[in-house]
């Protein structure tokens, strides 16, 4: 963490002599999960410096995050000049569905880990030219529970859950619901053979977090993407 | 989610503290964590214990308070815990944003931090 003794930690040390012996207390209010913000701040400030905003988009594994993405590169390419980060624990295989839509991607494998952070984003951001991009949209890897903990910098959150995950998906995981600004239900041309209701999940939505704005989408036909596009105010 | 990861962040920062102040023992370890944060205290204690073994805060107390959640409504003004959802389906209340007193939207104020509030040492 801590490299040689800084300045500021020499003058502590000089200025406060306990004796032999004494028990010594030390008040701190360093928040170790700031650390991450903090980063997030200045990924967020570097791209707005360059005219760029980011989105950030999350959901379980297998919920369509590369799909919408691949939808909204289509849609949004001749508007935007745009660049996708690709987070996954191994493999390019979605980097590489991205990249053949033309746009620049950049793959971040996170070997481990089960969520992108602040610090593997700033990373990324320095293999870019900022200058000739103005929306970054960058997929999380496939989870529900830690992206949550880890802001990365964006300006707006997308959460995709679909319908194959069954009618509670949402309720059992409400933190992430509460950092959304747009939720996307996803596969809704499975809704009869699965037997849920997408009213229902909407509401369950709504209910969590009444701000945040809900499209249902079919990202295999593109059906609502034109939607999430607009709730992004893209 | 991220015990581990995140008590191993604590326990070098506390270490380095307690370097600067050339100590010969770590007793005390007094932290906050809230209860929106993905961090169990079982398994922080757990990582604790584990990763302390063999250092100078070896067999030191680990005293975690728990921050409630805390949220402000723009509206009204309301400040204080969230406004449950209570389902038999749900098991426990769905916390949600919408403000208690005036159904407006809700921002979280505290209950996401997890910081080092003091540490006692020998020196």
């Amino acid at each position: 963490m801590r490299e040689g003794v800084s300045p500021l930690a020499q003058l502590k040390k000089s200025v406060v002599k306990a004796e032999e012996g004494e028990i010594y207390d030390v008040e701190l209010s360093e928040d170790l999960l700031k650390a991450n913000q903090r980063l997030a701040e200045e990924n967020k400030r570097l791209l707005h410096e360059n005219g760029a905003k980011a989105i950030d988009i999350m959901g379980a594994i297998g919920s369509g995050k590369t799909s919408l993405i691949e939808r909204l590169v289509r849609l949004l390419k001749d508007r935007y000049r745009i660049a996708v980060f690709k987070g996954d624990l191994t493999t390019t295989i979605d980097a590489e569905l991205i990249a053949r839509h033309g746009v620049e991607t950049v793959a971040i494998n996170t070997g481990k880990e089960c969520h992108l952070d602040a610090n593997l984003v700033k990373k990324a951001l320095q293999r870019l030219n900022l200058r000739i991009i103005n929306l970054l949209l960058i997929e999380n890897v496939g989870n529900l529970i830690c992206p949550a903990e880890f802001p990365l910098g964006s300006d707006k959150r997308v959460v995709v859950v679909s319908v194959t995950e069954g009618p509670y998906m949402i309720i059992k995981h409400p933190f992430i619901f509460m950092d959304a600004d747009v939720v996307a239900i996803n596969k809704t041309d499975l809704t009869k053979p699965m037997g849920v209701d997408v009213k229902k999940l909407e509401k369950n939505v709504k209910t969590i977090n009444p701000k945040a704005k809900v499209v249902a989408t079919n990202c295999r036909t593109g059906e609502g993407v034109e939607a999430v596009a607009k709730a992004l105010g893209l | 989610m991220h015990e581990f990861s995140i008590t191993s962040q604590i326990v070098q920062n506390v270490l380095a503290e307690a370097e600067e102040r050339s100590a010969k023992k770590v007793t005390e370890v007094q932290l906050v964590i809230g209860k929106l944060t993905f961090l169990g205290l079982e398994q922080v204690r757990f990582a604790y214990e584990a990763l302390t073994k063999g250092t100078i805060m070896e067999g030191s107390n680990l005293v975690i308070e728990e921050q409630e959640g805390i949220v402000q409504c723009g509206n009204c003004g309301y400040q204080g815990d969230f406004k449950y959802e209570d389902d038999p389906l749900y098991h426990v209340p769905l916390p949600t944003l919408k403000c208690p007193k005036c159904s407006n939207t809700v921002t979280i104020t505290a209950g996401k931090e997890c910081t080092i509030r003091n540490i006692k040492m020998l020196v």
